[in-house]
């Protein structure tokens, strides 16, 4: 149990304080007398500094939810600080976590306020911060209470997204109101037409000249603007590179993830109903869903994907998907199941884009190591993806490397012009 | 190359470095008189110790060394008021960089206070060194050694009571 311990210092000002003063008077040695003087004063101080409290140490995070790069402080909450001159805290690293100040220990006087120790997460997922040893000290550093070990709380970091938008209309919007021109005609602003007037026609939608010059009414027609179901399908199988952080090279998985999110974000802010498959050992499925509320899922979800070296690739993606719904597949494209499970989709008549987010993890060294035998592999898995993303992109499905804004504006348009064409049905 | 290792700032790197000097210093005080070599190699190693581990109890070995070697020697002018000071000012250095690991960056504010104290600490020197030249021990009554006696043991004892773990 803790309790208020001397101090090595009040230790030693009493050893050679009461010890110095009291030989050098039993034995006649006064000089011993003399220079032992000092540390009777910090000796007899020290030991009367002695607080009688049994203080209760307690930290807590200013937020337990953050973004990527986004900081939050430790504060420090002592019940009882009577006698309590200084206090200090160390705490300990984490992986992926910067700390202010860098190295964790920090210090202060009481009247100056408790100390405090931010953290700032650099990747997404769930990052144990706030491990931590306290030590109080009473005045003239004579007594300390602890150190005390403070556990850790988990915290969990979201996905910084990306800066993304996009202008291109997602193909098939197949809901109720939204933001893309759909094929069907309805109330939207989209010229599709002019037609004779029937009854139940707005009277603001009379075409005055033309009904003038044919001398019926006529009236124009618009396209619906609906919104779209998006489905985002997340392969964290693998996580190939070496991660720093927001501040340092991304990995696959980081690339996956931050391109995840930041798609996420800009079809719910356009109003899209956003769905999210994660491929992974623990895999997660968030159904189709809009608005602010959804979003946060969706990143919560995004930040508690791990990779596990046991997980196994699906035969099929089993979205459930409507009609009208467009598929993302987030992947470094590794995997020749999941290729194979993107190709049935796409067999399948749903609008599929592969967002290639291999990055640089495949980058292999032309110098004098070119043919040692890691390189060698690498080589070697990025001919076979290559020869897996050209089949694929001979299906019909787009592949797209993920560079951030604007990355899925061509496809997306080539995708809607496609939608456009009248389909002959077997 | 890196002197230093990772976040030791140099405030507490001179901090430790005075726990080696300050004493060796004390001791050199005696020249042209050279300590015995024993006591030399047994202050520079403890002080080295005491620079290493400066929250340790080994902290008081290079003390009692040199203040004992000086008690031995009963030199009773100028020189002993620098080593009280030197010999306060190395537990007050140790006393600043024991308040965390070496990480811990030196308070400016504690730093202040610190230096504060060590003066008022100082306060007794000069007081029992005049007193040491200009009494004579031999007029003193001899209740009053008694008396002295009596005083350090119940200053001794009420330490013991002190220091003693709560026990609840």
């Amino acid at each position: 149990m803790t309790s208020w311990q001397p101090t090595p210092a009040l230790v030693r000002a009493c050893l050679l304080g009461l010890g110095g003063v009291g030989f050098g008077i039993v034995l006649g040695q006064e000089v011993l007398a003399v220079l032992c003087a000092p540390f009777v004063v910090l000796a007899a101080v020290g030991l009367a500094g002695r607080p009688r409290a049994r203080p209760e140490v307690t930290s807590r995070l200013d937020h337990r939810r953050l973004h990527e790069g986004q900081g939050t402080t430790s504060r420090l909450e002592v019940d009882d600080l009577a006698g309590v001159e200084h206090v200090t805290r160390v705490a300990a690293r984490a992986a992926h976590v910067a700390s202010q100040p860098t190295y964790g220990a920090v210090g202060s006087l009481v009247p100056d306020g408790l100390p405090t120790v931010g953290f700032s997460p650099r990747r997404w997922g769930r990052r144990a911060v706030g491990a931590e040893n306290v030590a109080l000290t009473s005045q003239w550093a004579g007594w300390r209470w602890g150190p005390v070990h403070l556990p850790e709380t988990s915290l969990v970091v979201q996905p910084m997204t990306a800066p993304y938008d996009s202008r291109a209309e997602v193909p098939q919007p197949d809901g109720l109101v939204g933001r893309h021109r759909s094929r069907r005609v309805g109330s939207g602003t989209e010229f599709e037409g002019i037609r004779l007037f029937a009854s139940g026609d707005r009277l603001k939608r009379i075409n005055w000249p033309v009904s003038l010059r044919t001398g019926e009414l006529h009236v124009v027609t618009t396209r619906a603007e609906q919104d779209a179901g998006v489905w985002l399908v997340v392969d964290a199988l693998r996580d190939i590179g070496v991660s720093g952080g927001i501040d340092g090279h991304a990995s696959t998985l980081d690339l996956t993830v931050r391109a995840a999110a930041a798609l996420a974000e800009h079809h719910v802010r356009t109003g899209d109903r956003v769905g999210l498959l994660v491929v992974a050992a623990n895999g997660a499925r968030v159904p189709l869903g809009s608005g602010p509320r959804h979003l946060q899922r969706l990143l919560g979800t995004l930040a508690r994907i791990r990779t596990d070296a046991r997980s196994a690739p699906p035969e099929r993606l089993d979205l459930g998907t409507e009609s009208g719904s467009v598929v993302h597949v987030l992947s470094p494209m590794l995997s020749t199941p999941l290729v194979t499970a993107a190709a049935s989709l796409q067999r399948g008549g749903t609008s599929l884009v592969v967002v290639d987010t291999l990055g640089g993890g495949l980058t292999t060294d032309d110098g004098a190591g070119r043919l040692a035998l890691p390189n060698l592999a690498m080589r070697m898995q990025k001919v076979e993806r290559d020869d897996r993303l050209r089949r694929l992109a001979a299906l019909g499905a787009p592949v797209v490397p993920w560079h951030g804004p604007g990355t899925l504006d061509t496809v997306l348009q080539q995708l809607a012009r496609r939608a456009q064409v009248p389909r002959v049905r077997a | 190359m890196q002197l230093l290792r990772p976040g030791v700032t140099p405030p507490v790197v001179v901090l430790r470095a005075l726990l080696l000097v300050l004493p060796c210093a004390a001791l050199a005080l005696a020249l042209p008189v050279v300590p015995d070599g024993l006591v030399v190699t047994a202050v520079v190693l403890s002080a080295a110790g005491w620079a290493w581990f400066p929250d340790h109890a080994v902290g008081a070995a290079p003390l009692a060394l040199v203040a004992g070697w000086w008690a031995v020697h009963a030199v009773v002018d100028w020189r002993l008021l620098v080593v009280g000071v030197l010999l306060t000012a190395a537990h007050v250095a140790a006393t600043l960089v024991s308040y965390g690991p070496a990480t811990l960056a030196v308070d400016a504010h504690l730093a202040r206070l610190w230096v504060v104290r060590g003066l008022l600490a100082l306060l007794p020197l000069p007081v029992t060194w005049l007193a040491v030249r200009a009494l004579d021990p031999a007029l003193a009554p001899s209740w009053l050694w008694l008396l002295t006696g009596v005083t350090v043991v119940g200053l001794l004892l009420v330490t013991a009571r002190l220091t003693r773990p709560e026990t609840r």
